[in-house]
């Protein structure tokens, strides 16, 4: 209990002194609220293209703006969850920061989970504003239950964090970004489905190109989302994209901690743990 | 003196060779035994595998073994490149030692890192360790959240701090708009915020002016004997060094050459003075038929209507003595004396050729 109240503690510095540095940065604040109300009325007028209705198939995407500012939201969550413990670590090198924070006594792995939880606060704030302009101003409803919707956006973001350590694991040793998280991010924007059904990619690109989009994590995260915001579907009834999260979770999770404690030693080793 | 393991050493009087485990001493504030590092070439396999050139690892440290005593003042020297940061950045635990261990009030600094770190406060030169788009106090208050003080505590003990380094009407500024000097005593004060009882300062007067930096060196000797702080002070100002430490230990290239006092480390690598003396009311020759004895290179030479006499003597023996009392015994008035002993400067240039001589045998006996 001691040692879970010292973390909080020590994950709240990091927050604090993120939301100072911010705030000394205030225009661009106020920018990401607007280029995210810019987004949401952008995709209100593309949806207007389909007024007609989509196919019915698409169970998930009779309202594309749903669909679609639902899509933004959680992959943002999601690209959060994946790149900002690399990006973390990038950044504090690069500053020379790193050392500073690393003579107090706070582990490596506290230090990677602490300095990226302000980017969660932050990206809760943007995916959530997805949602409200929707809401407030293009007449979007949500419906279902929406503990269940966020469940499946931890355990998504817990899977794509796993990806995360791994991609930092890969910043602290080779002292650049991951090209490979890269890949993955990009790849994860158009077989996931955030911007089109994946279903469509089977259509067009045949079975084998399709089965890219059921390897990644992503996709069952936002499929259960949108099953249980858009429509309404019980735990019974996405008992399956679920549990396949776990599984993937529980791969994942215990993988990316081992090879992250490795690249901690190695580059302690290798005298490179601050080095840019 | 303490000169530990270096068998290339030439004959010195009397090296004392340690080995920490034979220390019978009460526990050190850091005891450094057997400690060696060589940096591996990072990636070395996928380097090979593209055939691409490296130079090889690198020795940083060899065998290097010493201990700060509890409340002691101990200065690292050794020219650039020789392992002082090195050494700094593995007592610090940010840098794994390849072999040896490194013990801080009895804490291993590989298997206790967490806990070595609560007690070592490290102020390296380097500014880039701030943030420098937050304020002076937004930046120390971080710090001493991540060293576990709660908020309230941590203010008070911000406050006492920016007091003590005159930083209080810098309070509400950006860490960027700083004077480096202002920088410097930040990275001081932070090493300080949780009261460390070992304290790890990289040249921390190097960008103060004189005045601040005389008030550094007071409180560096003011924590050291009033709250039992343990300091480890590298630093190139030898002065300095002298000023502060009650002992030093040379390094050159990645090995301890010596550890002593610096008086010791003086006496010990040259053992004559230079002594200088204005006299007035004798001519030249009437001085150098009196002290043709005194000492060796003895040199008269014209000042006004004075004389200078300079000659080289043994430290410490009776030549100046009875070269005073027989000037005023011929009715010469002194009107100074100057005696010019072995400086650090020297003594770490004769290890360093030491260290040099020994790595070039080695390399022709190879």
């Amino acid at each position: 209990m001691n040692r879970l109240w010292r973390l909080l503690r020590r994950v709240r510095a990091f927050v604090v002194r993120d939301f100072r540095l911010a705030l000394s940065y205030r225009l661009q604040f106020f920018f990401r609220i607007l280029e995210v109300l810019l987004f949401v009325t952008t995709f209100f007028f593309i949806s207007k293209i389909f007024a007609a209705g989509a196919v019915k198939e698409f169970t998930q995407w009779q309202n594309p703006l749903a669909a679609w500012i639902t899509g933004l939201a959680v992959m943002s969550y999601f690209m959060t969850g994946f790149s900002s413990l690399a990006n973390s670590i990038r950044q504090e090198q690069a500053q020379g920061t790193l050392e500073g924070v690393l003579m107090t006594p706070v582990s490596v792995q506290t230090f990677v989970l602490a300095s990226s939880a302000y980017d969660f606060v932050q990206v809760t704030f943007t995916s959530s504003l997805y949602l409200f302009f929707g809401w407030l101003f293009f007449g979007v409803r949500f419906q279902g239950n929406y503990a269940l919707a966020l469940l499946f956006l931890m355990l998504t973001t817990l899977v794509l964090a796993s990806i995360g350590i791994l991609s930092a694991s890969f910043a602290m040793v080779f002292k650049r970004g991951d090209p490979f998280g890269l890949l993955l991010g990009i790849t994860s924007t158009l077989f996931s489905g955030v911007l089109f059904p994946p279903q469509l990619i089977r259509q067009y690109a045949g079975p084998g190109v399709a089965s890219i989009s059921r390897a990644l994590p992503a996709t069952y995260g936002l499929d259960g989302i949108r099953r249980v915001l858009l429509e309404g579907q019980t735990f019974g009834q996405v008992r399956e994209p679920l549990l396949t999260l776990l599984v993937f979770l529980a791969v994942l999770m215990p993988f990316s901690l081992w090879v992250f404690a490795r690249a901690v030693r190695r580059a302690k080793h290798e005298g490179s743990l601050i080095q840019y | 003196m303490i000169a530990p393991h270096d068998t290339q050493q030439p004959a010195r009087p009397a090296p004392q060779t340690v080995t920490p485990a034979a220390d019978a001493r009460p526990a050190a504030a850091i005891r450094i035994a057997r400690l060696a590092k060589t940096y591996p070439v990072p990636l070395a396999r996928v380097k090979q595998f593209f055939r691409r050139k490296t130079d090889g690892p690198t020795e940083a440290l060899r065998d290097v073994s010493f201990d700060v005593r509890e409340g002691e003042v101990f200065g690292l020297i050794g020219p650039n490149g020789a392992g002082k940061t090195t050494l700094t950045k593995i007592v610090a635990t940010l840098v794994q030692p390849s072999s040896g261990t490194v013990a801080v009030h009895g804490l291993d600094s590989v298997r206790d890192e967490e806990r070595v770190r609560a007690q070592v406060g490290l102020a390296s030169a380097e500014e880039r360790t701030f943030y420098w788009r937050l304020t002076v106090v937004e930046n120390l208050l971080f710090f001493a959240r991540l060293h576990g003080l709660t908020d309230a505590a941590a203010r008070t003990r911000i406050n006492e701090l920016l007091e003590l380094f005159e930083l209080t009407p810098l309070a509400r500024k950006r860490f960027g708009t700083l004077s480096t000097g202002n920088k410097q005593r930040m990275t001081v004060a932070r090493a300080l915020l949780n009261r460390p009882p070992v304290l790890l300062l990289d040249e921390p007067t190097r960008s103060l002016d004189p005045l601040a930096a005389a008030r550094m060196r007071a409180l560096i000797t003011q924590l050291a004997a009033t709250e039992k702080v343990t300091v480890l002070l590298t630093s190139h100002n030898l002065p300095e060094i002298e000023e502060l430490c009650a002992r030093i230990a040379v390094i050159s290239r990645g090995r301890i050459r010596a550890v002593d006092t610096p008086a010791s480390l003086r006496a010990t690598h040259k053992q004559t003075e230079r002594v200088t003396l204005a006299v007035r009311g004798l001519t030249p020759a009437g001085v150098e038929q009196l002290l043709a004895s005194a000492g060796e290179q003895l040199q008269v030479t014209a000042h006004g209507d004075a004389h200078v006499v300079t000659f080289t003597r043994v430290a410490d023996d009776d030549r100046l003595d009875r070269a005073v009392r027989a000037l005023q015994r011929a009715g010469a008035q002194i009107l100074s004396c100057d005696v010019e002993r072995a400086t650090l400067l020297d003594v770490l240039e004769t290890f360093e050729q030491e260290a040099a001589g020994a790595t070039q045998a080695q390399g022709g006996r190879a």
